[in-house]
């Protein structure tokens, strides 16, 4: 047959070695994110502003200038003024001071809840996901039913069997968000299970328990981060509706939802009363929102790829 | 298979010309200079096979030639006319006008190519009566002829398939034929076989010979596949970091390489018609970002042989390389092949774009 | 490479099926037929061989990999592993068989997890096995891994995105090699890889087989490149072996249709030989491995099919000169089971894909 005259001069030399992309020294996948977290406006804004509530959250007592009860009997329904940036209520309550305590009531009940839901679907999801068949049927089928019933007439029949109060509010709303995590996150579960990395592992000889910690749960996290942030946002929106409906924390603790259905009876006299909380939930929402979008996006491979300058 | 079967053509100019064509695309890590002034013509009937390995620009190149990169990001210029008349500079209305029935394109994955929820006859007939006043049962009749001259199997079942339905080597075949069905005077393939498996592959590379002797198609193959190359190319232009290192006719570049890289290549590669032999060639290094590309000659960073004090400084031009004159006295034996001989010679230089193409050039 | 001193079994499969039920969707699920992705193969791999096996997209190569590590689970016959039963195996002998057997994946990109650094990938098997124990040893370990597949040790701390593709190929089979492993299966280890990085992949590949005394099984659709590291060569047709034999031999003299059509449609870069060359080129698509067509699968499409090709099943049966060359054919002497049908004189399914 034919023989190539010179097929390839061979290398006169040893041929160097190939030399390694001179990349930034390894960076922690987390502080990455933030960086890139940081270029996205909205969501850098929206992170800063939900570290400034929760932090009204923690420091409550001391930022509040009134108790949560001190009644101020001759100044009831008070425009805001600078003894009252907020106005007062019906008894004479500082708003401001109730804003900002109920701060506390909201974001623990939002967050609780949503951790709640985040543990018990994830878990739910991973196992449905990761295992398939009968595992998957049987969770998933169990899901369809919890979503199946109305959101907020779910709460309402715990909280109408355990009774009212915001631990029961917490369980309520948590379990009314299980399924969506379990959804979100056996979604990712597939997409992830069948990569040829989760192969590679198993292929030298990795258990199903290291499987999962190891390389899916890390690599299917993405978008129950961004579901997070996101639930968190109805979770604080639920909360306050539960109050609102006398199913949440009780009075006279001072919470959002609670404000806002006390201060529906006043809307005519005293805009204040209502708008101060209501305006306190939207930006909470909001944030908590953008923020979602944000790490959607800073999440995103392709996106982060792209960003980053990396890659292909 | 031979280049001799060519249908003779009328003396008309080239059907695709290209001058110094370059490629700029705005990246987030910098300017990328993806196609670095590239130059070649098609003439009727003939097959240029562009030649490289991913990020060597050649897949670039075509798509800005049929305007199909994303002009916010992309900067093209130089001139590309087919039968005169500049891709480069047309109305996207007129553009849009050349595409079917001057240009017929086909690209790696005929999947993507393909509408999903269309049928296969529908997709066909669309572009036939885009570019020209047919009826609709004229149509579906010619698109049921079309799918026959591609070798579809019971074409007038397949017309009313889903892509879906057909395999990979028939999606390919539809993808061709939708490409053929105005007979363009241009094919342009990027990739076309390279997901397809050897057998569908020679299936595919011989109807595309065919339909090109039949119609006198001009063909721009753009391939990293060596092996198809030699069977397929009456040219071969080899890219590398956005330039043409070396072209030339088929035999010129794959038999008497002269370009260190092409040469490279060409030893990378296992040969099942030769012995076992010892380790291949490598090529050390990977090919450089197009954001950041060398100096000098744009393959002296894995360069293995460096001949010239100016490689490292300055790019070296195509030039003919020296001592290609022995065209006379080799090829006997295959009919006709004296014949090809005399048009390579009058027209096809061999080139390289290197400085040490002399010294170890036996 | 073809001592005819008496060769050591490492792996061998017996009448191996893998069959995956085609499921229809919806409430029921019923199973509504069965894909043969790999239908009754009877294949050995020698020990410190290296066995290239080819086909076409779909023949079932890869699932054959993958079954004889039991990364797929067979569905009928049997694998053997250095004499242990790999389909019978409890779960400590899998784990024991996972550290002997490794894996070399087609794409590099998708086959690095990309959220953990080189070290961590590399440093898997070790972990899992209990291997080199101590942060150390097993730093030491990852090091010398890195190095003996001809990387720079102190990329042990980077993720693979900062790598271009030879490299992770090369993360990838230091991974394979941690638990120093016996047998390693390479599915199409260079399919993704640029022509210049597959010659150097396949050199390193080279290097270590003899360098480490490996038995390897060299899966890939590309002829020449299994040509070239192969002792012998094995070709699969829609599920089944369908020839096996020294690679010289098959290369050179294939004795079976498919084999000769196959290796005829390589391209090859020399443009004289490409034009003198004689193609010959296959009728139609390959069945469906859902229809596998009755007697000789290879019937449909085969240019010298005969009278006994639909009615008998043929089996590998020695041919040509070399020894250890076999091939499926009727066309060497008619070997093989004779198909069963329902009734006799019935019309035999063409499996024409087309139906």
């Amino acid at each position: 047959m034919t023989q190539l005259p010179t097929p390839g001069a061979t290398p006169a030399q040893p041929p160097p070695s190939e030399p390694i992309p001179a990349a930034a020294p390894p960076r922690p996948r987390w502080r990455e994110t933030l960086g890139l977290l940081a270029r996205n406006p909205t969501a850098a804004v929206s992170a800063v502003v939900l570290v400034l509530i929760v932090l009204v959250a923690v420091f409550d007592e001391t930022l509040a200038p009134d108790g949560p009860n001190d009644q101020d009997p001759g100044r009831q329904l008070q425009p805001p003024s600078w003894a009252h940036p907020f106005g007062t209520d019906e008894f004479g309550r500082d708003v401001f001071s109730r804003v900002v305590l109920g701060a506390a009531t909201s974001l623990r009940v939002g967050f609780l809840s949503v951790a709640f839901a985040l543990v018990v679907g994830t878990l739910i999801g991973l196992l449905a996901g990761f295992y398939g068949r009968w595992v998957d049927d049987t969770l998933m089928r169990l899901m369809d039913v919890l979503f199946a019933f109305p959101a907020v007439l779910l709460a309402i029949a715990i909280v109408a069997i355990r009774g009212a109060g915001p631990a029961n509010a917490i369980l309520a709303i948590g379990i009314v968000y299980v399924p969506i995590f379990a959804r979100v996150t056996r979604a990712s579960v597939l997409g992830v299970r069948e990569e040829v990395y989760v192969r590679a592992s198993r292929s030298v000889g990795a258990s199903d328990w290291r499987l999962i910690t190891r390389h899916v749960l890390p690599n299917a996290a993405p978008p129950i981060i961004v579901q997070t942030s996101i639930s968190l946002a109805f979770a604080v929106l639920a909360e306050a509706a539960l109050s609102f409906l006398g199913l949440g924390p009780r009075r006279p603790n001072p919470s959002w939802g609670l404000m806002l259905a006390d201060g529906r009876g006043f809307i005519e006299q005293a805009w204040w009363y209502t708008v101060f909380p209501g305006l306190a939930i939207v930006v909470t929402v909001l944030c908590f929102n953008l923020l979602g979008d944000g790490l959607r996006d800073v999440l995103d491979p392709r996106q982060r790829t792209l960003m980053a300058g990396g890659g292909r | 298979m031979t280049s001799l079967s060519k249908a003779p053509q009328p003396a008309a100019g080239p059907v695709l010309e290209v001058e110094d064509l370059r490629v700029r695309l705005r990246t987030p890590r910098g300017t990328a200079h993806v196609v670095n002034g590239l130059g070649y013509s098609v003439g009727p009937g003939e097959t240029v096979a562009v030649v490289g390995e991913s990020g060597s620009g050649k897949s670039v190149s075509v798509l800005a030639l049929l305007g199909l990169l994303p002009p916010r990001t992309a900067t093209v210029s130089g001139r590309a006319l087919l039968h005169g008349e500049d891709l480069l500079t047309m109305s996207p209305e007129r553009l849009r006008q050349v595409r079917g029935p001057g240009v017929g394109m086909v690209f790696q994955d005929p999947m993507t190519s393909l509408n999903p929820v269309l049928s296969v006859g529908r997709q066909l007939t669309e572009g036939l009566r885009a570019h020209g006043h047919v009826s609709k049962a004229a149509a579906r009749a010619r698109a049921v002829e079309l799918l026959g001259e591609v070798g579809l199997p019971d074409p007038g079942r397949a017309v009313d398939r889903f892509p879906h339905e057909l395999s990979g080597g028939m999606r390919q075949r539809v993808v061709i034929a939708i490409a053929l069905a105005n007979s363009p005077s241009l094919l342009i393939a990027d990739e076309a076989t390279t997901a397809l498996d050897v057998t569908v592959q020679a299936q595919i590379l011989d109807l595309v010979e065919r339909l090109q002797t039949e119609h006198g198609t001009g063909v721009v193959w753009i391939t990293h596949d060596l092996g198809v190359v030699a069977g397929i190319a009456d040219r071969v232009l080899v890219m590398y970091g956005g330039r043409c290192v070396e072209d030339g006719t088929v035999d010129d570049v794959l038999e008497r390489p002269a370009h260190p890289y092409t040469r490279g290549l060409l030893g990378a590669l296992p040969d099942l018609a030769a012995d076992d032999g010892g380790d291949l060639a490598t090529i050390a290094g990977t090919p450089p970002p197009p954001t950041d590309l060398p100096a000098g000659c744009v393959f002296w960073p894995r360069c293995p042989v460096r001949g010239d004090a100016r490689c490292e400084t300055e790019q070296p031009p195509l030039a003919p390389v020296k001592g290609s004159h022995y065209r006379d006295k080799g090829t006997s034996g295959v009919p006709g092949e004296g014949q090809y001989r005399d048009e390579g010679t009058s027209g096809v230089p061999h080139r390289a774009a290197t400085w040490c193409a002399e010294g170890s050039g036996s | 490479m073809t001592s005819t001193t008496k060769r050591q079994v490492l792996v061998s499969a017996r009448g191996l099926e893998v069959h995956f039920p085609i499921r229809a969707g919806g409430l029921l699920r019923r199973g509504t037929g069965v894909l043969r992705a790999v239908d009754g193969v009877d294949l050995d791999v020698y020990r410190g061989e290296t066995l290239g096996l080819v086909g076409e997209s779909g023949c079932g190569k890869s699932t054959l990999g993958n079954a004889l590590l039991r990364l797929v689970r067979p569905t009928g016959g049997t694998v053997s592993f250095d004499g242990a039963e790999v389909t019978a195996m409890s779960r400590a002998q899998l784990r024991d068989l996972r550290r002997r057997a490794g894996m070399v994946f087609q794409d590099p990109f998708a086959s690095l997890d990309p959220r953990r650094t080189v070290a961590q990938t590399v440093g898997e098997p070790l972990e899992v096995h209990g291997l080199h124990p101590g942060r150390q040893a097993r730093a030491a370990r990852v090091r010398e891994l890195l190095e003996l597949v001809g990387l720079d040790p102190g990329v042990a701390a980077r993720y693979p995105h900062e790598f271009s593709g030879g490299q992770r190929q090369r993360v990838g089979i230091a991974r394979a090699l941690a638990g120093e492993p016996d047998f390693l299966v390479c599915d199409e280890a260079i399919a993704s890889l640029d022509v210049s990085v597959q010659a150097q992949v396949l050199n390193l590949l080279r290097r270590l087989q003899r360098q480490l005394g490996l038995t390897l099984l060299f899966i890939s659709h590309d002829l020449s490149a299994v040509r070239h590291v192969s002792d012998r060569i094995a070709v699969m047709y829609l599920g089944r072996v369908v020839e096996v034999g020294p690679a010289a031999a098959v290369a050179a003299e294939p004795q079976m249709p498919y084999t000769r059509a196959l290796l005829s449609a390589v391209p090859l870069p020399h443009p004289q030989l490409e034009r003198s060359r004689r193609r010959i080129v296959l009728r139609g698509d390959v069945p469906s491995p859902a229809r596998v067509p009755s007697g000789c699968r290879f019937r449909t499409r085969c240019p010298d099919v005969f009278e006994p090709c639909p009615d008998v099943d043929p089996a590998l049966q020695p041919v040509g000169s070399a020894p250890g060359h076999v091939a499926a054919c009727h066309l060497h002497g008619v070997v093989g089971t004779p198909v069963q049908r329902e009734r006799p004189g019935e019309p035999v399914d063409a499996g024409d894909p087309a139906r």
